[in-house]
């Protein structure tokens, strides 16, 4: 993809390893925002972006209510709230219902950015067990963006992956060890 | 290699302390309950321990007591850690020796270890 103006990652059950190993391959000179969802209990904020972190140079904060959002940046997502996109280039987060019996929900945040960023967006669906994200990639597909999962057998939970591959038309699906130099592709 | 043990029911909360706290080098064990406390921790004895408030069966009060209680075990640290804003009243109450306010991250938590057993 040439001019990726954003890359959002989702995972549940798994995925956490999956973001430790990839993130210290990552190009310090990325200009486009990386925005992790990842389905986590109330109670761990904090811990997970100061995490992250540790294993990359990039500039990794939890997501604030009405936030612009920057290239250069990794977000999270704060756990309790689905996290939008909004037509400005901004964050909106929002308390309704469970998606997917999750909140975060990876669908809501795939399908906002899939609207926003069109053409321009990559969308990563990770280990996780269990659909969450899948309706989100179809979207990003109808947007015209790229459908990205990790590779059902690489995954610790193959489910959401392997959910993706079976409902989504997917361009690329990538091994634990190929998805950090993928992302530095897409500039 | 320095032990800690950590009982929380968030398996969130457990899994990140288990990366950061291997990480900083120390060995890490976890559990998400406090049913048979003085068993689990007579068979890793910990250099120290953190409590979540809200653990199912008997819970971080009632654990931390007993624990307190116990001939070999009352030396061991005992960190509470809650995310109600009472954290600091319930670590009194359950006889702790020291608290820990959630959301915390990996400074605070590092340093209140480096403060209790180095």
């Amino acid at each position: 993809m040439v001019g990726c103006e954003a890359l959002v990652i989702g995972g549940s059950a798994g995925s956490l390893e999956v973001l430790l190993k990839v993130l210290p391959i990552l190009d310090n000179s990325l200009t486009f925002p990386i925005i992790i969802v990842i389905h986590r209990k109330h109670g761990s904020d904090s811990l997970l972006p100061d995490l992250l972190s540790s294993r990359t140079k990039l500039k990794v904060k939890e997501v604030d209510e009405k936030e612009p959002i920057n290239g250069g940046t990794i977000y999270v997502a704060p756990s309790d709230y689905h996290l939008l996109i909004e037509q400005d280039r901004t964050f909106s987060l929002d308390y309704s219902e469970k998606v997917n019996y999750s909140r975060p929900a990876i669908d809501v945040t795939f399908q906002t950015a899939a609207e926003v960023y069109k053409t321009k967006l990559a969308c990563l669906l990770l280990s996780g067990s269990n659909a969450d994200g899948v309706l989100g990639l179809k979207s990003v597909k109808t947007w015209g963006g790229l459908a990205l999962i990790q590779d059902p057998d690489s995954a610790q939970v193959s489910y959401m992956p392997a959910q993706a591959k079976l409902h989504v038309n997917i361009d690329e699906i990538l091994s634990i060890e190929s998805i950090g130099e993928f992302i530095n592709s897409l500039k | 290699m320095k032990k800690v043990f950590v009982f929380d029911d968030n398996a969130d909360i457990l899994e990140l302390c288990t990366i950061i706290l291997e990480d900083a080098g120390y060995e890490i064990k976890t559990s998400s309950t406090s049913n048979n406390i003085i068993d689990q921790v007579l068979a890793y004895i910990p250099d120290i321990i953190f409590m979540d408030n809200w653990l199912p069966d008997v819970g971080g009060i009632e654990a931390t007591r007993a624990l307190k209680k116990h001939e070999t075990l009352k030396a061991i640290p005992v960190i509470y850690f809650s995310a109600n804003n009472d954290v600091k009243s319930l670590a009194n109450e359950a006889g702790a020796d020291g608290y820990l306010s959630k959301p915390f991250d990996i400074q605070e938590l590092e340093d209140i270890i480096a403060k209790h057993i180095n």
